[in-house]
């Protein structure tokens, strides 16, 4: 194992890969600071650059992004209020307030150093988990597969919007686009009604530039045409530095958020969103100062902050030992190792170890190069915010473009991006959920070739599915996930 | 929004029972244990032309009891706005799928000049500034980085316009 890791140093430090981390770092704090583009648009945007790289520096960018956007999206938030993520909601409540009491900078400093170490902690749990994870898996067989993904595929159901119900309909929905093509096993065409076009299959990639990116500028063009002007008195981030007194007092605090952020990002569908409200509800329950909460409680801060950077590590440690993606954008990262003739999963640590021991140092460098390129990034974030926003716009259409022609370079790509970013936009537009939908396209094809394998094995019992211990234990995990928000959704998730 | 829902439940419904038979049609066993291509669609259409079907009685039993209460009228500058926002959507959307069918006849470089500023003035910006020098910075950032670096062999168009897209990549 040391062995990787040095051979995994000696490949990220190379000048092309650091100029890579450099890139996608920045574009990642700029695509999370940004209203408007997601930090999993952001990844998917990037996708694109990376097709001519090595597979080494393309995942070097792509995860320096993936922890970029989860920082970048908490600039906003503390300068404008405006939170440049769903995760950032408890920074907006914490941090904007402090700074409107003239304390920018040092809510600045707080939830930089805050993120960067929730970062570290879960790099290192994802160094000694993934290994670990990927022997058990090998273990695994179809019947434990096929129930990991049904898992995956309800908890992002059940938590991702208000309604249960729509949240299913998505899924189902993105399940049924999965199947279209060829079949895997019999190799009978499926829903392609004699077009060429969807004798491949939809490519999900292409699928995911429109149902996210481009929906998401539709919606965003109904909203009347704004550039924030404003912002609190931002001096510099010399201004006011934390003293590490600070950090000493609330230790258990540090220690629990991360730990939380960690847990909740290993879960299939979970994400930073609930890492970070979880935390933030945990500070507050148990603070000395309650009151402050709501008005610049710099403990709330520093658990939000710190629980979903955590939350990264979690997110990837389920990709790459199992081949599941715990949130929105590992799902992309799945596209990448597809694109790089890879498939994460247990196996991919004994086939490609060089590239998922680089994961995990290139990981850890993004976290520490996060604290110089979130100061370059808050610069060239208030300078960005100077353009406007239409031509903004028009450009992420064109990266969107590139992004789905590049991968075939076809442009029946183009109107099939199109046509799902116009599903997107309707689903969007009544409340339906995107993400359950990338998820089930991602994951049901691995779904379908489980159950059918399972029961290839069992010669046609479905009894396989509910005999082993592993996948009862999944399964069970799956129906509570479905149970429970009919019975108790947490307050914080409400509205979300 | 509640007729558009009602639109939307109804055609969800539709379009996966439409599905669903297709599945059927599918449906076929090999050898022992192969439960054929038509399964695994068939277990999950059939949820969700029930999940359509609860969505559509949900959003009718809505409209009905929301019909018998007394509607609030929207104001005419409500009305205006809504007109104005499905225009913007509308003309963004007209703008992107033009942007897509001009690309393989003009090329990359030509239909994404003209669709910069298209764009930007289906989104009402009306800088002169902005629709003049916008395309020309966008366009050439974008050969410069993709065409250029990253060597994307974008469409270069039929006819002169291949001609053109030459002189740049």
């Amino acid at each position: 194992m040391l062995d990787h890791y040095w051979n995994a140093f000696a490949t990220v430090l190379l000048p092309q890969n650091i100029l890579a981390i450099g890139l996608g770092g920045l574009w990642g704090l700029l695509a999370g600071a940004l209203p408007g583009i997601s930090t999993s648009m952001g990844v998917v945007l990037l996708l694109s650059f990376t097709y001519t790289l090595s597979p080494m520096t393309a995942f070097s960018m792509l995860v320096a992004a993936y922890c970029g956007g989860i920082t970048g999206g908490s600039i906003t938030s503390i300068l404008f209020g405006i939170p440049g993520e769903p995760s950032s909601v408890p920074t907006v409540i914490e941090g904007h307030a402090l700074a409107k009491q003239g304390h920018a900078a040092f809510a600045l400093w707080t939830f930089l150093l805050c993120s960067i170490f929730g970062g570290i902690f879960s790099v290192l749990v994802m160094m000694a988990a993934t290994p670990l994870i990927a022997n058990f898996a090998l273990k695994f067989g179809p019947p434990e597969f096929f129930a990991l993904t049904i898992l995956g595929l309800s908890v992002v159901s059940g938590l991702s919007g208000g309604s249960l119900l729509k949240g299913f309909l998505s899924c189902s929905f993105g399940l049924f686009l999965a199947t279209i093509g060829t079949d895997g096993i019999t190799g009978g065409e499926r829903f392609t009604f004699d077009t060429m076009i969807l004798l491949g299959g939809i490519n999900f990639v292409t699928a995911m530039v429109g149902l996210l990116a481009v929906s998401e500028i539709l919606i965003e063009a109904e909203e009347p045409f704004k550039e924030y002007k404003g912002h609190v008195g931002y001096r510099g981030m010399r201004a006011e530095m934390p003293k590490f007194s600070l950090f000493r007092k609330n230790w258990f605090n540090l220690i629990r958020s991360p730990i939380i952020g960690t847990i909740v990002g290993a879960l299939p569908g979970a994400g930073a969103t609930i890492a970070s409200f979880l935390a933030y509800g945990e500070a507050a329950r148990t603070s000395k100062e309650p009151e402050k909460f709501g008005h610049g409680a710099i403990d709330g801060l520093m658990a939000s902050e710190s629980a979903n950077n955590a939350s990264t590590g979690g997110s990837m440690t389920i990709l790459l030992s199992l081949g599941l993606p715990g949130s929105n954008t590992t799902a992309m990262m799945i596209a990448a190792f597809m694109i790089h003739g890879m498939q994460p999963g247990p196996l991919l640590l004994s086939t490609h170890p060089e590239i998922v021991y680089g994961i995990f140092v290139a990981m850890l460098l993004s976290n520490l190069f996060l604290l110089v390129l979130t100061i370059m990034g808050i610069r060239l974030f208030l300078e960005l915010n100077r353009l406007p926003y239409s031509v903004f716009s028009a450009a992420i259409i064109i990266l969107c473009v590139i992004g789905a022609f590049g991968l075939q370079n076809s442009v029946d790509d183009l109107f099939v991006m199109f046509a799902f970013g116009l599903i997107g936009y309707v689903m969007r537009k009544f409340g339906i959920p995107v993400a359950p939908a990338i998820l089930a396209l991602v994951l049901g094809d691995m779904a379908e070739l489980a159950l059918r394998r399972s029961l290839l094995l069992s010669l046609g019992d479905p009894m396989i599915l509910v005999s082993r211990p592993i996948s009862v234990i999944l399964l069970a995990a799956a129906v509570f996930s479905i149970v429970y928000p009919l019975f108790k959704k947490p307050k914080m998730l409400q509205g979300l | 929004m509640k007729k558009g829902e009602i639109a939307l439940g109804a055609f969800c419904v539709a379009f996966f029972s439409f599905m669903f038979f297709e599945a059927v049609q599918l449906h076929g066993v090999g050898r022992f244990g192969e439960v054929g291509s038509g399964f695994w669609p068939m277990l999950f259409l059939g949820v969700s032309v029930l999940l359509s079907l609860g969505w559509l009685i949900a959003t009718l039993g809505k409209f009905f009891k929301a019909k018998g209460e007394a509607a609030a009228e929207s104001s005419p500058e409500a009305s205006a706005d809504t007109r104005g926002r499905r225009k913007k959507v509308g003309l963004s959307i007209l703008c992107i799928f033009a942007y897509i069918l001009a690309m393989p006849w003009i090329g990359f470089i030509l239909s994404t000049f003209f669709f910069v500023p298209a764009f930007a003035l289906a989104l009402e910006e009306r800088r002169k500034l902005v629709l003049i020098i916008s395309p020309f910075l966008v366009t050439a950032i974008t050969i410069l980085v993709f065409a250029k670096f990253i060597a994307i062999p974008f469409p270069r168009g039929v006819g002169i316009f291949t001609v053109f897209s030459r002189l740049f990549y």
